[in-house]
């Protein structure tokens, strides 16, 4: 009896001390997986801090527009007329348009559909990663739609909705179960792994090569990649999602690019936007 | 005695059925191996943006009797096939030694 109160006393002494001494929370040093993962934000961030030492945590939210001021300059031009904000307007439609059975996706989603900050997560029930546009297309199935196809359209526009009313939602993306971090690190080798005809990996070009030019491009910063998704390209001419531009990218490297919410996308999704923790959502957003 | 050689030394000195088929027609073709590599590149996540390509490629030069065009996309597709193969070895096995310090 006297041991276990003390093995108790002992217990709340050592989570209230590393609370304190850590400066962090008591869950974090209690969760091993949200440890590690907390390790490799800082790590990640720290990188791009020592590279970038003029550039403030949240200007990493605005990508390459953080590092160069003739590019930013013209970037905010664009952005006093932005070019996704007629996709707004029709996903804020297509988010209140009633489907078949009466229902529409404003029945799925709370706060009238400013969820932006709850995606992606790790769904423990399936075991699998979800993000805005799989939850999305979940809504349309379980009310007996179709799910929306592709990389843009319908589905890029009512996520450009919802991320455009969720603006300034923070990321805080957890990583609390063995097998959430089975798919974290399943993100996390795809964004250090080379692939591809020019054997070439996200980090390559999005950490090594960030804030340099790559024939006429600058390129980004990976901190900061998830939270200004979906995006109106200039190079598109429209808006689209997150996983067309990593099946651009994985195109122009010469690898074959995976479908849009493959899983193999969802666990990138995953682990960038962890990585990005700290920052605000401020998407949608629109790039060269 | 006599017919029973013959007979033995005949069997000996001719060629067997299997040489003397066409030895291409025994083992894969180029373009089988190029999409068996393929395949096997793709389970694993890291297949190429242009095999399927020079593979289809490859099968629409044999179709139109243009063998050697067919063997030289073929041969590339192979080598595409297997390149991809090795990088997905290679990735799997340093991934954490290409994080930047």
């Amino acid at each position: 009896m006297k041991k276990t109160l003390q093995k108790r006393l002992f217990t709340g002494a050592l989570v209230l001390m590393t609370a304190v001494m850590g400066g962090q929370p008591a869950h974090a040093a209690v969760n091993k997986y949200q440890a590690m993962v907390a390790a490799d934000v800082k790590k990640f961030q720290a990188y791009f801090h020592k590279e970038f030492p003029d550039v403030k945590l949240d200007e990493f939210a605005n990508g390459v527009y953080a590092l160069d001021e003739d590019a930013r300059k013209q970037w905010k031009e664009m952005e006093e007329f932005p070019p996704y904000e007629l996709d707004v307007e029709a996903g804020k439609a297509i988010f209140n348009k009633p489907f078949a059975n009466g229902k529409s996706l404003a029945s799925c989603f709370p706060s009238g559909g400013a969820v932006r900050g709850k995606y992606p997560y790790f769904d423990e029930k399936r075991k699998q990663v979800v993000t805005l546009e799989m939850a999305i297309n979940d809504c349309r199935v379980a009310n007996g739609e179709k799910p929306y196809p592709g990389f843009k359209g319908d589905l890029a526009k009512v996520s450009a909705y919802m991320a455009y009313i969720s603006r300034g939602q923070k990321i805080d993306v957890k990583v609390n179960s063995a097998a959430a971090y089975k798919a974290y690190l399943k993100g996390k080798a795809f964004f250090y792994g080379k692939r591809g005809q020019l054997n070439m990996s996200c980090s390559g070009c999005h950490m090594e090569y960030a804030g340099r030019q790559l024939r006429s491009e600058l390129m980004s910063p990976a901190l900061g990649h998830t939270t200004h998704f979906p995006v109106f390209r200039s190079k598109w001419g429209e808006i689209g999602t997150l996983h067309k531009r990593y099946a651009g990218c994985n195109d122009n490297i010469g690898a074959k690019p995976f479908a849009e919410q493959s899983e193999e996308y969802r666990d990138l999704e995953y682990f960038q936007t962890i990585m990005s923790n700290g920052l605000k959502f401020n998407g949608p957003a629109s790039r060269k | 005695m006599k017919k029973v050689l013959l007979l033995l030394s005949m069997a000996v000195s001719m060629p067997s059925a299997a040489l003397l088929a066409d030895p291409a027609a025994a083992s894969p073709s180029l373009i089988e191996q190029a999409e068996a590599a393929r395949k096997e590149a793709d389970a694993l996540g890291f297949e190429w943006r242009d095999t399927a390509k020079l593979i289809k490629h490859a099968k629409e030069a044999l179709d139109k009797g243009q063998k050697e065009e067919s063997d030289k996309l073929a041969s590339l597709a192979l080598l595409q096939g297997k390149a991809a193969l090795a990088q997905a070895k290679s990735t799997e096995k340093n991934w954490k030694m290409m994080i930047p310090k």
